[in-house]
């Protein structure tokens, strides 16, 4: 770190920096809504699954992010774990529209929160109840009490009905995460 | 772990230059945890993902569970946008991609560095793409490599098509999907992408032949922009050419031709080479590519030269005349300042040289030897060989020259060589003899390599006592009794015993040193000398030639079988040896076969096979072939037939033959002979009782029934077949079915044991025969014996020839034969038989007439 961002980091100037864990079952729209932070000119028309991870990286009230956006398919969910040790917040999406399998995420979530590496830390965990306009989707009340989110005691949570392609909810989420984050990092 | 300890070692001694040399597992893999710092920092990671890599190199080999570790860490440096860091973590995922598990976990964040806008990520991470991807999940990245085949940038296209020639290899039928994608790249405008291109074509195509010829012959009529591929295309089409026997294309020969007049040197180079190593360039093809190289010869470029002058002594070994044009240049060359180009040239120049230049080539080598490696002097001294037997003159020359760099600096196949080389030359001339046997006995005087020395001193004891002073070498053999480690003590032992038997004068000399060879430490030793002294002291001539001159030579299997077979007989007699012995085992295969014939079980040993001998023309609808087997007492015709009609089925197919005092005993018909499987039917055979009529002729013809059948299936169509015969040509049974070939390693202790008592002698003129090569290979055959002494090896200009042969009658008889040939007007020839049976000599003298 050159001294010109030393200077910067003490006056405040500098935003900080924060990487964030992205999981939830597959296709339920987890690149999606990064890619809707990109700029416009990064935007990828299309998306396809994804094949273990990527790292995007994105800014939301001068906190820079680097979002891990894991692949959410069966086969490599086991791979998550990995990535655990070094994440300072965790943005869980669900489908609400999947009634049939909210179970399955509720278990993914319960696997997520007794992991050894989680289970004692207080990190902030964002979710989202992703799809609400799809006409079959269930309120992010429902979703909320079908994950059993009420069980959640020792870490700050918050859920928010959003809709990724359009960016409904996003704002509002991660500004939610973002104040988390920093207060996790001013102490 | 050694190599890299060897490698700091080694390092250490340079003065410490690598700066890695200190690196040790366990400690980078703890480094290895600065990877999971948030934000990445750049400069440490990249110094411990570098010295990964450097153990990676080293040799070193990691755990599952530590590579999945260091692969996992690795992989949070995608979060850094640092153009370096990026490239090493794609060279530490090709590292450890084989080790580690999950390592499926990159391929998203590959396939949008693939798909990015830097190029600079493109390539790299397009190669890393394919080493972590498996059959499986091909589909997923099918499309994005579609794309980077046809990519704009010619190192994205390039590193595609690389790609493509590796996975290949695992699952081709994927890369069979891209092929249209393939044939676009093909048509780049880049270099290397098309000659890219061109290796995933061909090799996608390489076990169709026809796609191949279709892909050169459009290939060779449009024209490639890259040299690089243009040389691709020269080495299929050359393979092509190769490959095909009867088909040959000639547009193919004057595409390469064409290439001869290409502007670039790396085109011309190849398709020049291309053609001279062609088998089927005839000596007329070869002046045009000659020339070229010939152009190369005096290129200021090194590479250039070398290439040529290297294809040029390959060349020279079978077309020497067509390179003789070149000697001019070659001879500049012999001062060139790169000593492999040197050595070829000179090499190359022994090779077409004439006899007068030899002398002063040879001084020139001698200039530079000492500067080149073994591996290069071991080609001079294939040339000096080859030189020797081609002019007999400069033997002397040469012997002196190979005897000094026998005494030089070598490792074991350098001096291996020379020594060949001065055997090759005292059996090719007995005038080189004596001068080359000095040599080789002061060689191995200080000589560490005991396989090489073991050798020669076999040589001294074949060679030795019948030299004209055979005293002398007992004094270089007797050194290494004191001298050598056991084995070639052993060998020594041997060797004086062989002295021994053969100079009646040295006998008692002899008999003092294995006196004292008895003492020796080593058992083998002990033994030999013991066994050969107890023998020599006999005096008996006998026992000394049958134990120690030509001391019997068992085939290891038939000794078996016989020792098998009179265990399981009643016979109270002792063993006999005779039967067997000297028996060279090609008929092992046979006898298996026949033993398990119950109708053949009786007729005790095989004596001799024969080699097959076509009863049919090519190509006939019955194809058949016959071994003639000899017993004791019978004969064993063995028919194998072929059916080579597919809408015919045969049944109890057997042979019938006819002969004058030939009755057969046994006939086993083939029961069923379908479409182009072989099969067997047997004939027995016995022997007549009157030696003179057991040669004679019998005619012969295949009988069978028909049954028509369907091509397709092999399905009778019928129940009923009919009858039929088909004549086959006759077959002969000559002397040589009776004689067995016996190696004998002293012709003439041989000939004198058996004595002037059943010997036979008649002169004949076989005016049919043009030369005396001719004539040695005829009566060889003829008579089915081995020649000996290496006498059926004819000094060139010869006018008269000995040929020493002998062999095993049937029934064990020892038959030794001596034919003098002197050429005149045809061949005459003097046949001198002996044998312990005067029957046996009558039978044998009868049948050359």
């Amino acid at each position: 770190m050159g001294v010109f961002d030393k200077l910067v980091f003490a006056l405040g100037l500098k935003k900080r920096e924060a990487s964030v864990l992205v999981i939830g079952l597959d296709n339920s729209g987890k690149s999606t809504m990064l890619n809707h932070f990109k700029s416009e000119d990064q935007k990828s028309t299309e998306i396809v699954p994804t094949v273990g991870f990527n790292v995007e990286k994105f800014k939301a009230r001068n906190v820079g992010f680097t979002a891990f956006d894991m692949s959410g398919q069966g086969r490599y969910r086991s791979l998550w774990e990995h990535y655990y040790h070094d994440c300072q917040g965790v943005i869980f999406v669900v489908d609400s529209s999947d009634k049939l399998r909210l179970v399955v995420a509720k278990d993914e979530l319960d696997m997520f929160l007794q992991h050894p590496e989680i289970r004692t830390r207080r990190l902030p965990i964002l979710f989202f109840a992703n799809k609400m306009d799809v006409r079959e989707a269930v309120s992010s009340v429902k979703v909320s009490a079908a994950l059993g989110l009420e069980r959640i005691t020792n870490k700050p949570w918050h859920i928010t009905a959003s809709n990724a392609i359009t960016g409904d909810g996003l704002h509002e989420g991660v500004e939610w995460l973002t104040n988390q984050i920093k207060e996790n990092l001013n102490k | 772990m050694i190599g890299s300890f060897k490698q700091i070692k080694k390092d250490e001694e340079d003065g410490g230059g690598n700066p890695y040399h200190s690196t040790d597992k366990t400690s980078v893999l703890q480094e290895a945890r600065v990877f999971n710092e948030t934000p990445v920092n750049v400069k440490r990671s990249t110094h411990v993902l570098t010295k990964i890599l450097y153990l990676l190199n080293q040799g070193e080999t990691l755990a599952t569970k530590e590579a999945t570790d260091a692969f996992f860490a690795m992989t949070k440096l995608f979060q850094s946008n640092d153009l370096v860091l990026r490239r090493l973590v794609y060279l530490g995922i090709k590292e450890l991609c084989n080790i580690a598990e999950d390592t499926i976990i990159v391929t998203s964040s590959l396939t949008k560095d693939m798909t990015g806008r830097e190029d600079q990520y493109r390539a790299p991470s397009i190669r890393a793409l394919c080493r972590i991807t498996d059959a499986s999940m091909m589909q997923a990245i099918d499309r994005y490599m579609k794309q980077a085949i046809v990519d704009r940038a010619p190192g994205v296209s390039s590193a595609a098509l690389v790609s493509c020639r590796h996975i290949l290899k695992e699952s081709p039928e994927v890369v069979k999907r891209w092929v249209s994608e393939v044939q676009e790249a093909l048509s780049s405008d880049c270099v290397m992408v098309q000659f890219h291109a061109l290796g995933v074509l061909h090799q996608l195509r390489k076990s169709d032949k026809l796609a191949v010829t279709k892909l050169v012959s459009k290939l060779t009529s449009s024209s490639l922009r890259s040299p690089y591929a243009i040389c691709l295309l020269i080495r299929i089409v050359a393979r092509l050419i190769e490959e095909d026997e009867i088909g040959y294309d000639s547009r193919l020969s004057d595409f390469l031709e064409s290439m001869l007049r290409h502007k670039a040197e790396m085109v011309t180079y190849e398709a020049a080479n291309a053609i001279v190593t062609l088998k089927r360039s005839s000596a007329r093809d070869l002046p045009p590519a000659i020339s070229v190289l010939q152009l190369f010869l005096s290129s200021p470029k090194p590479t250039l030269r070398f290439a040529a002058v290297r294809t040029l002594s390959k060349v020279a070994m079978t077309h020497p005349n067509a390179v003789t044009a070149c000697n001019l240049d070659l001879e500049n060359l012999i001062q060139d300042v790169n000593r492999s180009i040197a050595t070829l040239a000179i090499t190359t120049l022994l090779k077409t040289g004439s006899e007068g230049s030899v002398d002063r080539l040879m001084k020139s080598i001698s200039s530079f030897l000492n500067d080149i490696s073994d591996e290069f002097k071991i080609v001079v001294v294939e040339a000096l060989r080859s030189l020797a037997l081609k002019y007999p003159r400069k033997q002397a020359v040469l012997m002196g020259q190979l005897a000094d760099m026998l005494r030089s600096e070598g490792g074991l196949p350098y001096k291996e060589a020379i020594a060949s080389t001065i055997i090759t030359i005292i059996e090719d001339n007995p005038e080189a003899k004596e001068k080359g046997l000095d040599h080789l006995c002061e060689f191995i005087e200080d000589c560490e390599h005991t396989t090489l020395a073991v050798r020669i001193i076999h040589l001294l004891g074949r060679e030795g006592p019948r030299t004209r002073q055979p005293s002398r070498y007992i004094r270089f053999v007797y050194n290494r009794v004191i001298l050598e480690n056991a084995a070639v003590r052993a060998a020594a032992v041997s060797v004086l015993a062989k002295f021994g038997a053969q100079c009646e004068g040295l006998l008692p000399n002899i008999l003092v040193l294995l006196q004292r060879c008895m003492m020796d430490t080593e058992d083998e030793v002990r033994d030999r000398a013991t066994y050969y002294h107890a023998i020599l002291a006999t005096r008996d001539s006998t026992l000394i030639h049958r134990y120690i001159l030509n001391p019997p030579q068992f085939a290891l299997p038939s000794l078996e079988r016989a020792l098998v077979q009179y265990l399981q007989s009643p016979a109270v007699e002792p063993f006999e040896t005779r039967m067997e012995e000297r028996v060279v085992p090609t008929h092992e295969k046979y006898a298996e076969q026949l033993s398990a014939i119950p109708q053949f079980a009786h007729l005790g040993p095989l004596f001799k096979s024969s080699t097959p001998v076509e009863l049919t023309e090519a190509e006939t609808e019955y194809m058949v072939r016959c071994i003639k087997h000899t017993f004791q007492n019978h004969i064993v015709l063995q028919f194998d037939c072929t059916n080579t009609l597919n809408d015919q089925l045969l049944e109890s197919v057997s042979v019938v033959v006819d002969g004058e005092g030939w009755v057969v005993q046994t006939s086993l018909p083939c029961a069923s002979l379908p479409y182009s499987q072989p099969g067997s039917c047997y004939i027995l055979l016995p022997i007549p009782e009157d030696i003179m009529s057991t040669t004679g002729t019998l005619s012969a013809t295949l009988k069978f029934t028909v049954r028509d059948c369907d091509p397709a299936t092999g399905e009778p169509d019928t129940d009923e077949g009919y009858e039929d015969d088909y004549t086959l040509e006759d077959v002969e049974i000559t002397v040589a079915d009776h004689v067995q070939r016996a190696a004998r390693s002293n012709f003439a202790a041989g000939w004198e044991e058996l004595g002037a008592t059943n010997e036979l002698e008649d002169t004949f003129a076989l005016s049919a025969m043009s030369t005396l090569e001719e004539a040695v290979t005829q009566i060889t055959q003829f008579l089915g014996m081995h020649p000996c002494d290496r006498s059926d090896r004819i000094p060139e200009g010869k006018s008269s020839h000995t040929l020493y042969l002998a062999g095993t009658y049937r029934g064990g008889h020892e038959v030794l034969v001596r034919a003098k040939l002197a050429l005149a007007d045809g061949v005459t020839m003097q046949l001198t038989v002996r044998s312990d049976d005067p029957e046996v000599s009558e039978v044998i003298a009868s049948a050359v007439g």
